[in-house]
This record gives structure tokens, C-alpha cells and sequence, in this order.
């Protein structure tokens, strides 16, 4: 027993625990926690596969030591424990997996073994094995019918046959002799195993064992009795899955399969309702609320809803070794922790990494969960035996901020676009159907504006109406103001000098007006020197002769003498006199 | 008599209010080593996990005791900070039989001193390595080892092997604190003077 230095994790990790030399063999899927004897202290329950050929075991821990180990009789698939009664006190059985069967402990005793169902057998095999039990036929002719029997292909043979062809002709006759009396059977295995509640989702509620074959079929079984309460089928044989719900309400379980493919199925049929095509192979699956985070081997990580549309894809720096979810509802969180080949294991809220501990060795197997009286303790288990067990800090926060470098937060938030209307879709049907004579239109619109205003522009330029000339000599600018209701109007003419240091003279402003209807003061007036810059108000009054409430535009030209052309133009709508139609 | 009016005795001091806080993770045994305190009419028969905290008064001749048995449940933990500041002494109780959770118990004892109403104090810490009757407990070497006592320097501090079920070892630790309080109303006097 000894301690690992700082795990490199901002001291979010306190460790508890390190024995390099636990001789723990396993994996994710044979490892929980479970309060085995009811004191409210959780145990920790380990599959151990041994030397893969020996030694398989299954172990007990209480804290930092060995509770207690009972020897396996063939290799763990996978380990649950679950209630499966509703005895006080509430002590969960546990479930361990193995071949075709699957073990159940009652207080770390055996209770129970339940055994699938065996396979119909081929009757050309069965009736072969029968001529051999009469001595009918040796074992050379035994070999060339059942693998006559093998190449035709449809219904797959049995264990004791495949054996049989895989012997040496020595000790072929020695096999016969031994296994001719016992009747074939053929028998599928388990090749993962979950837990389902039945009715409620209390904590402690009896739970139904869900167990996926090799055959490609997921059964559900009853907690007490061990019928199969439910049979479906799936196009590909599981090998990891996740289940959630009720089984007397609703139910998902979430299978990755041997053919990349992730397959979700419904209480409401045998068959998978969705079905999630996977880049490449799935090395760990993992829920967390509604969506599911599974882990390829081509390094990925990726998000999906629990319909299967995909979220996110992150690449990770190495392989995944093993995946488990991080769930600490006293404090709200969840997570997905990763351990990945290069001896770090990753935890991660969606697809932000949150935080890396480094582990001294390649981590095979990850539990978090209650662990004796801890609520936040992470258990890992190493490829070379290793035990490990951490406890996260009373104190430890998780920031939302990914610490890895990326794109920043803000361009994960989803903007609020508001749903699509009937007129919206119209347009944009409309958009993609004409889109070609609609850009031509606009095109040939906008070129009729341009030269609209180009010849507008130009007619400006010519008769000199621009409020403001652009001459080189003489820039000037004028506006004029109209005050009064009329009969009589001030008429103030506002004229500027632009230029950036030139004054200019020799000015005059004449009008040019309907002569029945109104009567200007000055109709001529000489324009003082302009400095530059200064604004000179020019006024005069005209009357409106006209009491019919007619009105007209009064023109005013800003001359040069000596040019008869003026320099600058403005027409002035004078407004209708109010004046008059008041007598 | 309960152990506490002893102490109080022994001190011969003046009705003085001392507050004591005792601290340690759920399960140490911090309320059964209070209930062993008092007087055997009224101590508890059955002592079920604390919930936020308890409050236990001794009366004696001289002194009059307070002591906060707050809960060592993590929920619970962040209460214990509100009541340093009033405290005089701090009892702190360690499973020694739970390995695992030695450095959970450091983490907290770790806060605790370096807390601000704590840090600058020279208030005594009497340690209690409980359970020590239980098959797998570490001596109490062993425990000032994992929490790393020797690091105290500012504070006078003492551990003892406990089994509180039976109140073995409760009477050395006690007679330790009693001195130390003593002491510190000695030279508070002394200052005073
Ligand atoms: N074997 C043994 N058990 C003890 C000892 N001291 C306490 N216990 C047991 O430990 C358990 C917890 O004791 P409590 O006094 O409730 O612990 P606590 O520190 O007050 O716990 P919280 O109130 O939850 O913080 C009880 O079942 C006690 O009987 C001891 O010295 N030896
Ligand atoms: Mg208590």
C-alpha cells in the first residue's frame, strides 16, 4: 500500500488508495459497488478474470482490504448486483455472468444459477452422433459428414461437433468414445449483462437482469423466478449496454454491437427502434440522462440523443482502454470519465474535458460510485493488476470551461431561432425553384436604378440644380428657409463659401416666379464678399398676391456676373398662404 | 459524576464559559464519546448518525461547558467553519479502523487549521484515534502519521487511542485538555493582572 503522488488534477482528487499489486484482472463491465451487508457501508464487488484461463475469482473489498474471494468457475462477462426481493434487511444479490450461465450470490453465497435456454440442433448433426452411438460409423467418416453438414450452414453446430473437427486424428477416437453416450446440446453465451428495475425506480427497487448472447438475442429476466420475461432480437451480437427505466412502464436499453452499430430498444417492441451506424468499432458505452456517450477505437468520442442523432465528435489523444459514467447527484454532476492508453484517464461533460488524471499504469477498468462511507469515490483498476481509489474532494468544483484549448464557449450557445413558417418555407421553395430568372430580374432592376439616377444626375449637373456647386472657382452651398404663414414670407437664403481659404465675389442671386402670384422685395440682390466658411443669411420678403390659397416654386440662381449661366440652382416650394383665407 | 464535572473540579476555577467543538468524519464516534461524558442517568442508549449538529451542556462548580457535536457528514461539514470563532478547544476524532478515509479526515483537519479563525489561535486540539478495540484499527502513531500531526506547531495538540464504547482512553485525553485550558485561563489572568 502506497500513495501515488499528485495525480495532476488541480487537487480535485484526494487519493485514497494504491496497491500496484492487487492482482485485480478486469473490467469495467465485472466491477460495482454495492452495500453487500447493509451497514451502509458499500463494498466493492470484482470479477477477477485471473490469467484469463485460471485463477478467475470473485472478490470482495471493504475499504482498503480483501473482504473475501470465491473461485469462478469460468471466465466473468459481466457483474451486477441488484435487489431481487424485497427482504429486510436490503441487501442486494450479485449477478455474475459466465458462458451460458449466470451465478447468482446471496451474502457472497452461491443462490442460484440460472442457465439460457439451449439452441435447436441441427437433426442431420443429431442423427450422425446417433449412428456413432450405434457404432455405425467411425470417427474419419464422423469428420467428413459433419463438416459436410457445416459448409450447408443453417442451423450452426454444436459445441461438442466444432471440438471434434478441430482434433487431431490421433485423438479423435478417444473423444468419441468419451462424449458418444451425453446427448449434443448447443448453447448460446452471455456476452453482457444490465440491470432493469420492474416497477419503480427507488434506489433499492427489485430489479430485473437484462443479459445480451452471442446469438444476437437480449433477455430480460424476472428477479425472482428467472423466467424470461421478455425475448428480442437484434441484428448483430451485443457487447455492451446500457439500460434505464422501468420494466412494468418504460424502458430503452442502449446495445453497442459487433457490427459498430449502436441499436436502441423500446418496451413496445422486439426489435430495435433506432438503430446509430458508427464510424468504427464501439470500445465503451456510456449514458448520462437522456443522451448517450459511446467511445470508438478510432480515438473519438461522440454524443447522441436516445433516438440516436448524433451531437458531437471530439478526438481523443489516445485509445479507450475502458469508459463509466461519473454520476454524484448529491452534488448535481455528471460526467463521463475515459481511460485512454496513454495511462490518463479523462473526464468529460458533454464534450468539454474537464479534467485529466494520470494514472501510473494503463487503466482497464473505472467505477465511481459510493464506496464505503464516500459518496464521490473513483475506483480504477490497472493492466497490471493494480488497484486504485480515489476520492473526489468535498471541496472540488467543476468549472464549465473546457481545459482543453478550442473554440470558446460562447460559440456553443444555441441561438433562439424562432421556428419555421408556412410563408417562410413557400419563399424559400419559391427561392430555390426560380432562383435563376430571380436574380436576373433584380439584376436588370438594379441597373434600370443606376441609370436612372446616373441621367438624373447628369440632368442636375447640366441645369445647375444641385443645391450646391462644385465648380472649382466658386464652391459654394446654399439652402434657403421659408418663415411665416402667409401672405407675407421671409424668404432666408443661406449661402456658404467651401473652399478652404479662397474668398469669392462678384455674386448675385436673382428669382424666377410666377409673377400673378407673387411679388419678391428684391428680385435682384449683390451677394457680399465670401470668406470661407462663414454662413451669410440673405433675405428678403415675399408677398403671395394670390388669395385662392394657390402656391408655386419660387427658383433662385446664384449668378456670377458677367456669365449667364448661374452657378447654382434651388427651387423652393413655398407653402400655401393661411394668411390670406383668414380675412 | 460525569467526566467533564471532574474536569471542571480539578480546574477549581471560576464559572467560566468554555466552548468545545468536536469535529471528525461520520462514523468516527464523536456523540458516542460525548455521551460517554455525561452522567450515566442521562446518557443515551442508542446513538443514531447527528444530523447538522448537537448541543451538549455540563454544568460543574467552576465551569460550564458547551460542546458542539456537529455531524461529520460531508453535507453537513461546511457548517463547522460558523462556530470556530466562539470556541475555545477543538476535540477531533478519527475512525482509525477507516484506512481508506484517512485522507478525507486529513483533507478536513487541513481546512480546519487553516482556517482564518483558527490559523492564528493557540487553542489546544485534543485527537482521538477511536475504535481503537476494532481488529483492523492503526495505532495512534500510525494515525498522527497519516494526518501528519508533527506539522502542528502553533497549537498544542495531543492524540490518544479510544475506545469510546467503553470510554477507555476518553480519561487521558480529557485530563491533557483540562491542563491546557488551565493554563491558557492562567495566562489570560496573568495578562489581565
Ligand atoms: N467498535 C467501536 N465502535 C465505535 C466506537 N466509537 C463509536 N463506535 C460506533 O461507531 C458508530 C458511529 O458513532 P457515532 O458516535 O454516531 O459517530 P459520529 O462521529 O457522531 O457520526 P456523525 O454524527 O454521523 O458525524 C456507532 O455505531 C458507534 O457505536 C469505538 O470506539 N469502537
Ligand atoms: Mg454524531
Amino acid at each position: 500500500m502506497s500513495s501515488v503522488e499528485s495525480s495532476g488534477d488541480g487537487g480535485r482528487w484526494l487519493d485514497a488508495h494504491y496497491d500496484p499489486v492487487a492482482g485485480l484482472y478486469t473490467f469495467s463491465s465485472c466491477v460495482d459497488l454495492a452495500d453487500l451487508s447493509g451497514d451502509g457501508e458499500s463494498r466493492l464487488v470484482v470479477g477477477d478474470l485471473g490469467t484469463g484461463s485460471s485463477g478467475m475469482k470473485l472478490k470482495v473489498y471493504r475499504g482498503t482490504a480483501l473482504m473475501s474471494e470465491s473461485v469462478l468457475l469460468d471466465l466473468p462477462a459481466g457483474l451486477v448486483a441488484f435487489f431481487m426481493d424485497l427482504h429486510e434487511p436490503r441487501i442486494p444479490a450479485v449477478a455474475v455472468a459466465s458462458g451460458p450461465c449466470i451465478y447468482v450470490y446471496k451474502n457472497l453465497r452461491p443462490y442460484f444459477k440460472f442457465t439460457l435456454p439451449s439452441l435447436e440442433i441441427n437433426p442431420l448433426e443429431q442423427d450422425v452422433w446417433q449412428q456413432v452411438r450405434e457404432g455405425q460409423i467411425d470417427p474419419l467418416t464422423l469428420k467428413e459428414m459433419l463438416e459436410s453438414i457445416r459448409k450447408k450452414d443453417d442451423v450452426p453446430l454444436s459445441i461438442r461437433s466444432l471440438r471434434f473437427l478441430s482434433l487431431d486424428v490421433n485423438d479423435m477416437d478417444e473423444f468419441v468414445q468419451l462424449h458418444r453416450q451425453q446427448p449434443i446440446r448447443r448453447q448460446t453465451v452471455i456476452t453482457c449483462i444490465g440491470t432493469l428495475k420492474k416497477s419503480t425506480a427507488d434506489e433499492d427497487g427489485v430489479s430485473c437482469l437484462v443479459i445480451g448472447t452471442e446469438n444476437s438475442n437480449v433477455f430480460i429476466l424476472d428477479p425472482e423466478a428467472f423466467t424470461i420475461l421478455s425475448k428480442m432480437s437484434l441484428p448483430a451480437v451485443p457487447t455492451m449496454m446500457d439500460v434505464t427505466g422501468q420494466f412494468d412502464v418504460e424502458f430503452r436499453i442502449t446495445v453497442a454491437c459487433r457490427d459498430g452499430h449502436i441499436y436502441i430498444l423500446r418496451r413496445e417492441s422486439d426489435k430495435p427502434k433506432y438503430c446509430v451506424e458508427l464510424s468504427s468499432h464501439p470500445a465503451g458505452l456510456v449514458r448520462i440522462g437522456k443522451n448517450v456517450v459511446v467511445g470508438c477505437t478510432d480515438e473519438s468520442l461522440q454524443g447522441f440523443t436516445q433516438k440516436g442523432k448524433k451531437l458531437w465528435k471530439i478526438i481523443l489523444p489516445a485509445p479507450i482502454t475502458t469508459m463509466a459514467a461519473m454520476d454524484l447527484p448529491t452534488r448535481g454532476f455528471q460526467g463521463v470519465l475515459v481511460g485512454l492508453a496513454n495511462c490518463e484517464v479523462h473526464l468529460y461533460r458533454d464534450k468539454n474535458l474537464l479534467s485529466t488524471i494520470k494514472a501510473p499504469d494503463t487503466v482497464t477498468s473505472i467505477c465511481f460510485g459510493r464506496y464505503g462511507r464516500e459518496d464521490g469515490t473513483l475506483i480504477m483498476t490497472t493492466k497490471g493488476g493494480g488497484l486504485m481509489v480515489k476520492i473526489l474532494k468535498r471541496t472540488a468544483a467543476f468549472d464549465d470551461r473546457d481545459s482543453a484549448p478550442g473554440p470558446p464557449l460562447a460559440q456553443s450557445v444555441r441561438l433562439n431561432i424562432p421556428k419555421k413558417t408556412k410563408l417562410y418555407v413557400d419563399q424559400t421553395l419559391r427561392e430555390r425553384e426560380n432562383g435563376l430568372a430571380m436574380h436576373r430580374t433584380f439584376q436588370m432592376d438594379l441597373s434600370r436604378t443606376r441609370l436612372a439616377a446616373a441621367r438624373a444626375y447628369v440632368k442636375a449637373l447640366e441645369s445647375s440644380l444641385t443645391p450646391v456647386s462644385s465648380s472649382l472657382s466658386e464652391p459654394l452651398k446654399m439652402n434657403a428657409v421659408v418663415q411665416g404663414l402667409g401672405p407675407s414670407f421671409k424668404l432666408t437664403l443661406n449661402v456658404q463659401n467651401t473652399a478652404a481659404c479662397r474668398p469669392i465675389m462678384n455674386l448675385a442671386i436673382s428669382f424666377l416666379y410666377d409673377e400673378n402670384l407673387y411679388k419678391v422685395r428684391n428680385p435682384y440682390m449683390r451677394i457680399p464678399l465670401l470668406v470661407p466658411g462663414l454662413i451669410y443669411p440673405i433675405e428678403t420678403f415675399v408677398e403671395n398676391t394670390n388669395d385662392k390659397g394657390v402656391s408655386d416654386v419660387i427658383k433662385v440662381f446664384v449668378l456670377h456676373e458677367g456669365k449667364s449661366s448661374p452657378l447654382l440652382t434651388a427651387h423652393i416650394n413655398m407653402p400655401v398662404s393661411e394668411g390670406s383665407t383668414l380675412n | 459524576m460525569g467526566l467533564l464535572d471532574k474536569l471542571s473540579g480539578w480546574l477549581g476555577l471560576k464559572k467560566k464559559e468554555v466552548n468545545i467543538l468536536c469535529l471528525g468524519l461520520d462514523n468516527s464516534g464523536k456523540t458516542t464519546i460525548i455521551n460517554q461524558l455525561k452522567p450515566s442517568n442521562t446518557q443515551a442508549q442508542e446513538i443514531v448518525p447527528t444530523i447538522g449538529f448537537n448541543i451538549e451542556k455540563f454544568k460543574s462548580s467552576s465551569l460550564s461547558f458547551t460542546v458542539f457535536d456537529m455531524s461529520g457528514q460531508s453535507r453537513y461539514r461546511s457548517l463547522w467553519e460558523h462556530y470556530y470563532k466562539e470556541s475555545h478547544a477543538i476535540i477531533f476524532v478519527i475512525d482509525s479502523s477507516d484506512k481508506l478515509r484517512m485522507v478525507v479526515a486529513k483533507e478536513e483537519l487541513d481546512t480546519l487549521l487553516n482556517h482564518e479563525d483558527i490559523q492564528d489561535r493557540k487553542m489546544p486540539v485534543l485527537f482521538f484515534a477511536n475504535k481503537m478495540d476494532l481488529r483492523d484499527a492503526l495505532s495512534s502513531v500510525k494515525v498522527s502519521q497519516k494526518l501528519c500531526l508533527e506539522n502542528i506547531k502553533d497549537k498544542p495538540w495531543h492524540i490518544c487511542a479510544s475506545n469510546a464504547i467503553k470510554g477507555e482512553g476518553l480519561q487521558e485525553g480529557l485530563d491533557w485538555l483540562q491542563d491546557q485550558i488551565a493554563q491558557s485561563y492562567q495566562n489570560n489572568e496573568q495578562v489581565k493582572a
